[in-house]
């Protein structure tokens, strides 16, 4: 562990951090809103702190970072970056303690979409951009950003890049890892701006239009509304989140190699193929469970199902109905949703659809052993099979995540939540999904969850977002050891 | 550019690593997933899991898109064929081969345009049987590199502590001005383009260029005995051990080559003429010994086993042998060796890289060759006339702090430069440069081609 090097990281990244902020500063002069000064403020320390850091250690080498230092930097890195992040929440007064701005920061940065903020509209123009800012950052990475950026980073990137977009199979789009990340960027950005088009284009206010895109593409959640989208009931509103949620849900690269003109990709990927048809069983699940019962009109219980099953199966979290009010079935449906996550290489969280297809395959393979015990079968993914490390590492992910989630769940039981709001705060974090069930669920919030139920959400974010590894590392005495 | 490398044997891996650092984009395809992953963590090129010689794979790399390829796989017939498919695939790609068999180097027509259009073919074994031959031309020498076919040689020496020209500084040697130039020290780890202050130290590695006609003189000059080659002891009669055996048989050297399989040597004897076949073992002391290897000049340790090879050469070092040439397969052990005291390493490995790389350096550059540690390189450039570096005084071209020019080839003329010396259009030049230096060299020489 060499830690100038990382330090010396977590400072560019702070100083590119704290530049980000220029963008809610030139939102709150057009408002004049009174948010300026908060966001200077906040500014001025988390780029010179970075200044600081980064000028205080001497030049240093990354062409050689290890898969330990790639981890280290990442999880300091994003921990720094929700703290800086929660500055601008704290000097504007709009939450008034220091776990409450780091929670929504992290929530901001992590994706995930859970707020402790009850009257949302009041907030300035600027602290509501920056909230939003957070999330289409944290979305494609804060750090593979900073790689397509810097150049040094050379093939120390790859570690960093392995660290924040853990994904089972590797995939790199271009020779260069820089080119990867700017690649994967420029699909973000794109799709992104076709979406505040459309937003803009069917009536929505610019600012409101900017700032939800910005929070679907990354799958985050965080609204402008107090009601999320359900304020401005409109069809055409939930249409176009509904499909922009579900392009956020794919991995990436096949966005990319769609644009580049392999229009059959989707169709011959096989998580894809998954995703999309186990998204359109429970959404007509779900729209068969509520019409007649939540809705009386066959669109309408299409539309919110259809809405509301890809915002939890996506890991946005953006709200058109209360789903606590549904049967048993769709709720059910929903919690299952919360696990499953989307695409792996996607910007959505959970568990993803790619390890849940080898979970069952291998599950599967188990009991074709025990029908044919002295039978050699290798685990196929669309034709190519998978290598036997990849099986385990998923394991070992599933197991982790259902570990952490149980002791998580406890801690929040131990706390004194209820049962639904302990298993729904935890599975809605964990999975960086936003709301949950019972006291944190679609039309509640975090707000009453006492400080050390607080930072234990926090820290399930952090994992949830990093994909355990990256994070639970660090915390293993193996690690430490030189 | 960027250049897709089939196989990622040490051969593929070194040619990817270096041309990823140059700045190309570089896509790897390799069958073994292990060597995938291990490609993904350390180098920043694409990995494709695949074979070469599936035209998909091929595609999956972009072959369309790509400038050179480089078949440099275990296999020879997958390396033809893979090269088959990139001409089948695209017109103008670079072909490069790597073929080891010397059944198919005997008709290497075969591989021009009319048939199987390669654009080079790399027989790692002749470039190393080269290499050797070439050591034997400077035996005071530890390595030897061509320039100008042969007219300049790049010698790089090894300064014993007894050597008189220890502890001088470079400026101190007058009569050396115009005949030779140090363009590059190695000292231990240290990579050095020395200026005149700069003094030459005991157990330094000095690279220094001059005209051929000129080595007699400088050893004389620098004190190293230079007795000429007489005696050289081969170990190890396979296929390099007989071409180079095939080599000197013609020379007025006396060569003894030993081989441990009888019915081998039967077969030697009857291809070589003047050449002493001795059937024994190379590790055997007592052989050598009787063999008087004490007076050899140059020991060749060329058997297929490394580990003995090493054995083999610091026991000849230990009974006297004057200069012992080692062969390794592995790369990764030259470190290992140079450090336990063996002085010249060629591997066949290391000679199909530096081949590859020399063929597919970028712009006008003619001759590539890596020095020891890799951390420096020797290069010859032609210096166009769109270029900012011609028809000015060499002490007033901008040129990287790290480089140093060597010599400067004019048709016949070969001048060893000093500041005032000018440099003209199609001028050869050799320039020493460390490897940060490179692509800004690189650029000096190319850019403004690059606008035209």
């Amino acid at each position: 562990m060499r830690f100038r090097q990382i330090f010396r990281l977590i400072g560019i990244l702070n100083f590119f951090l704290g530049l980000s902020m220029l963008a809610p500063l030139t939102i709150s002069l057009i408002y004049s809103d009174g948010s300026f000064y908060p966001l200077l403020y906040s500014l001025a320390i988390t780029s010179g702190s970075g200044i600081t850091l980064f000028s205080l250690i001497q030049r240093a080498d990354y062409s050689s970072l290890s898969q330990r230092e790639g981890m280290a930097i990442v999880t300091l890195g994003w921990l720094s970056a929700g703290f800086f992040g929660s500055l601008p929440f704290l000097f504007s007064g709009s939450i008034g303690t220091i776990t409450d701005a780091y929670f929504e920061s992290i929530s901001g940065f992590t994706t995930t979409g859970a707020s402790i903020l009850g009257n949302i509209e009041s907030l300035p123009k600027g602290i509501l951009f920056w909230r939003s800012l957070t999330q289409w950052m944290g979305g494609m990475g804060i750090i593979v950003l900073s790689i397509a950026i810097l150049p040094f980073l050379g093939v120390g990137g790859m570690q960093l890049y392995k660290a924040e977009i853990p994904s089972p199979v590797v995939d790199k789009l271009q020779p260069r890892i820089s080119e990867t990340a700017k690649a994967l960027w420029k699909v973000y950005l794109l799709i992104t701006v076709v979406e505040i088009g459309l937003l803009f284009v069917g009536g929505m206010p610019l600012f409101d239009s900017i700032c939800h895109a910005f929070c679907t593409m990354p799958t985050g959640g965080f609204s402008t509304q107090n009601g999320s989208i359900a304020q401005y009931n409109s069809a055409y509103f939930d249409g176009i989140i509904t499909v922009f949620m579900v392009l956020a849900g794919v991995n990436f690269s096949l966005h990319f190699r769609f644009l580049r003109g392999n229009f059959k990709v989707f169709g011959r990927d096989p998580e894809c193929r998954v995703f999309v048809s186990m998204l359109a069983i429970l959404v007509l699940l779900t729209t068969y469970n509520i019409y007649g019962t939540a809705y009386h009109s066959i669109t309408n219980a299409f539309r919110h199902a259809a809405f509301q099953v890809t915002s939890i199966i996506t890991t946005t979290g953006f709200v058109t109905a209360n789903y606590e009010t549904w049967p048993a079935l769709s709720q059910i449906i929903l919690v299952l949703c919360m696990f499953i996550g989307a695409m792996a290489g996607s910007t959505g969280g959970a568990i993803k659809v790619m390890r849940i297809i080898l979970l069952v395959k291998h599950g599967y393979r188990e009991i074709f052993r025990l029908v044919h015990p002295r039978a050699v079968r290798s685990i196929r993914l669309g034709g190519k099979p998978v290598p036997e490390e990849v099986l385990n590492s998923v394991w070992g992910f599933f197991i982790f995540y259902m570990t952490l989630f149980i002791v998580a769940v406890v801690i929040m039981s131990f706390i004194g939540l209820d049962v639904v709001t302990s298993f729904g705060s935890v599975a809605a974090t964990i999975g960086n999904v936003g709301p949950g069930f019972g006291l944190v669920g679609p039309v509640g919030n975090y707000l009453s969850v006492t400080d050390p139920g607080k930072w234990t959400l926090i820290f399930c974010m952090v994992l949830g977002r990093l994909e355990i590894y990256t994070v639970i590392i660090m915390l293993a005495p193996a690690y430490w050891r030189k | 550019m960027k250049i897709i490398i089939v196989g990622a044997g040490e051969v593929g891996f070194n040619i990817a690593q270096r041309l990823s650092e140059e700045g190309h984009d570089v896509v790897v395809i390799e069958k073994d997933s292990n060597k995938i992953r291990h490609i993904q963590n350390v180098l920043d090129v694409q990995a494709i899991l695949g074979s070469g010689t599936n035209p998909s794979t091929l595609g999956e790399a972009g072959i369309k898109e790509s400038d050179i390829i480089v078949a440099a796989t275990d296999s020879d017939e997958a390396n033809i064929v893979a090269c088959l498919y990139a001409q089948y695939l695209t017109d103008y790609i670079t072909k490069i081969a790597r073929v080891r068999n010397p059944d198919y180097m005997e008709h290497k027509e075969i591989f021009n345009q009319d048939f199987l259009n390669i654009d080079l073919i790399i027989n790692p074994q002749s470039e190393m049987v080269a290499s050797i031959l070439r050591l034997t031309e400077v035996p005071v020498a530890s390595e030897v590199i061509d320039f100008v076919d042969g007219r300049i040689k790049l010698i790089g020496i090894t300064i014993r502590d007894d050597s008189p020209v220890a502890g001088r500084k470079l400026a101190s040697f007058p009569d050396l001005e115009h005949s030779v130039l140090v363009g590059v020290i190695v000292r231990g780890e240290e990579v050095i383009i020395p200026k005149g202050q700069d003094t030459i130290q005991p157990n330094d590695l000095m690279y220094c260029v001059t005209r051929r006609e000129e080595i007699p003189h400088i050893s004389r000059l620098l004190n190293l005995r230079e007795e000429g080659l007489s005696r050289v002891m081969i170990v190890g009669g396979g296929e390099t051990g007989l071409a180079l055996a095939t080599s000197l048989d013609t020379t007025a050297i006396n060569t003894k080559i030993i081989e441990k399989d009888g019915q081998r040597c039967l077969e030697l004897a009857e291809k070589l003429e003047r050449v002493v076949v001795l059937h024994g073992d190379g590790t055997d002391r007592e052989l050598l010994m009787e063999e008087n290897v004490a007076d050899v000049d140059i020991m060749v340790a060329v058997t297929d086993d490394e580990e003995n090879n090493v054995l083999i050469s610091l026991l000849g070092k230990a009974l006297g042998a004057k200069k012992t040439v080692t062969r390794i397969g592995k790369l990764s052990y030259i470190p290992l060796v140079s450090a336990i005291g063996i002085d010249t390493v060629v591997s066949p490995r290391l000679s199909a890289i530096r081949a590859t790389l020399q063929y597919i350096r970028k712009g006008k550059v003619i001759c590539v060759a890596p020095l020891k540690g890799e951390g420096a390189e020797a290069i010859e450039f032609e210096a166009l006339e769109t270029s900012d570096i011609v028809n000015t005084p060499l002490s007033e071209v901008k040129f990287p702090k790290e480089a140093i020019v060597g010599a400067i080839v004019r048709g016949e003329e070969i001048i060893i430069p000093r500041g005032h010396n000018v440099i003209k259009p199609h001028d050869h030049l050799i320039i020493f440069a460390l490897k940060g230096a490179i692509p800004k060299l690189e650029k000096l020489f190319t850019v403004k081609l690059e606008y035209f």
